[in-house]
């Protein structure tokens, strides 16, 4: 493997590969390694193995926690300042969360359309399994409202739910509302809300008893469902 | 030895690959001090390892589906990419940065065993650190700034005072030597 000492590097594509790794390599034997690399998985193989090797020499070397304020720059680098259509970038979480607390959402579809200019009554069905609270949101168009019924469950003492609204045309989520301890809820709607209903999707966060204070959901969402036509 | 955790920074690696914020945020948080520690004693200034962290993860999050294709084990590949780029951060922004001589009498520290998720099975460590300590010390300091510190050729020619294609027959032969050790 040592060769007798040359002029030039002398000990082949095994110390290239070396070189490779650390980055000592000059251009054009860059370009020419690379092509090497490309057709010759032995190389590679070579390559991976210096990879191990001198990650192996960082073993000594302290952990240190990174700053707090790193990880959001780390987001906001790859995904961009949070801004308009949050709620699509927030949905994935949003369903992950329903998920991973184990709780089923139900969308009800069905095209059975009620006649008449004033649009299809609406329905979704909220449920959070893990809370045991099942709830029926209905929108009658002439009514202007959303109802909401609470068909199972209790509302945790000293919480109160709250209901989002998350469309396509609204960049963020918006509050429809506060659900206190009644068994029905009516919600009066405005206009430029009750043309965004259709096929749009209704969350429900918990939140204190007067509802988040933020703006946005503050506590966890525990149910979603989408409102289609009844 | 605790059982590897490999296994689960493989499976947070391929949720990554397919965009698994919530799973990049748990890789974050289990490997981000480690690589921490390395970006530091890469760059020896915080402001500039807090960049080269996130170009770190930046780097993770668009290449966590070339991951399993490299045949590296999950720690390896990240370490790689904090060292890489680190090293890239440091030669763009101190190239003139003073060298520390490196002195012929200088002793390497034994590696002491880090935890066991710092770094690879500890048997390769210790391998690693027998052969280093095979080679002469000053070689093996050049072999150690030249991963650790990503010192160019010319910087090692500076430190050691010997002309640069001299430094690199040197670190080249140390590596074979290194690579006879390792394959034993």
């Amino acid at each position: 493997m040592s060769g007798p000492p040359q002029p030039d590097p002398p000990e082949g594509v095994e110390a290239l590969a070396a070189e490779y790794v650390l980055g000592l390599l000059t251009e054009p034997e860059l370009r020419h390694f690379e092509t090497l690399l490309v057709r010759d998985a032995g190389l590679r193989q070579e390559v991976a193995s210096w990879q191990a090797c001198f990650a192996a020499l960082t073993a000594d070397i302290p952990e240190a926690a990174p700053p707090e304020d790193l990880w959001p720059r780390i987001e906001a680098r790859l995904h961009g300042p949070v801004r308009a259509a949050l709620w699509r970038q927030l949905l994935p979480y949003l369903l992950g969360a329903v998920a991973a607390a184990g709780i089923a959402w139900a969308a009800l579809v069905s095209d059975v359309l009620t006649p008449g200019s004033a649009g299809p009554e609406l329905q979704a069905r909220l449920v959070a399994a893990a809370q045991g609270i099942a709830l029926r949101a209905d929108y009658a168009p002439r009514g202007h409202s959303l109802t909401v019924t609470r068909e199972s469950g209790e509302v945790p003492v000293d919480r109160a739910l709250e209901l989002w609204l998350l469309s396509d045309s609204a960049g963020a989520p918006i509050s429809l509302g506060v659900l206190g301890g009644e068994a029905v809820t009516s919600l009066a709607l405005a206009p430029a809300l009750r043309a965004q209903l259709p096929g749009a999707t209704l969350a429900i966060s918990e939140e204190p008893p007067s509802g988040s204070a933020t703006g946005r959901p503050s506590g966890p969402v525990i149910a979603l469902g989408q409102l289609a036509p009844l | 030895m605790a059982s590897s955790p490999h296994p689960d920074l493989e499976d947070l690696i391929a949720r990554v690959a397919m965009a698994d914020r919530a799973a990049f945020a748990r890789l974050y948080e289990r490997t981000s001090a480690k690589l921490f520690g390395v970006c530091l004693r890469v760059l020896q200034d915080r402001p500039l390892a807090e960049e080269a962290l996130q170009d770190t993860y930046v780097k993770v999050w668009n290449n966590a589906g070339s991951y399993r294709v490299n045949g590296y084990s999950p720690m390896t590949w990240l370490i790689t990419l904090a060292r890489n780029a680190a090293v890239d951060r440091r030669r763009r922004s101190d190239a003139g940065r003073a060298v520390q001589p490196i002195e012929l009498d200088h002793r390497l520290a034994d590696p002491a065993p880090g935890p066991a998720q710092q770094a690879e099975a500890r048997d390769e460590v210790q391998a690693l650190a027998l052969c280093m300590d095979e080679l002469p010390p000053e070689r093996a300091e050049m072999v150690r700034r030249a991963y650790i510190e990503g010192a160019s050729y010319a910087e090692l020619a500076a430190a050691t005072g010997v002309k640069l294609n001299t430094v690199r027959t040197w670190l080249r032969r140390s590596l074979m030597s290194l690579r006879d050790c390792l394959s034993r």
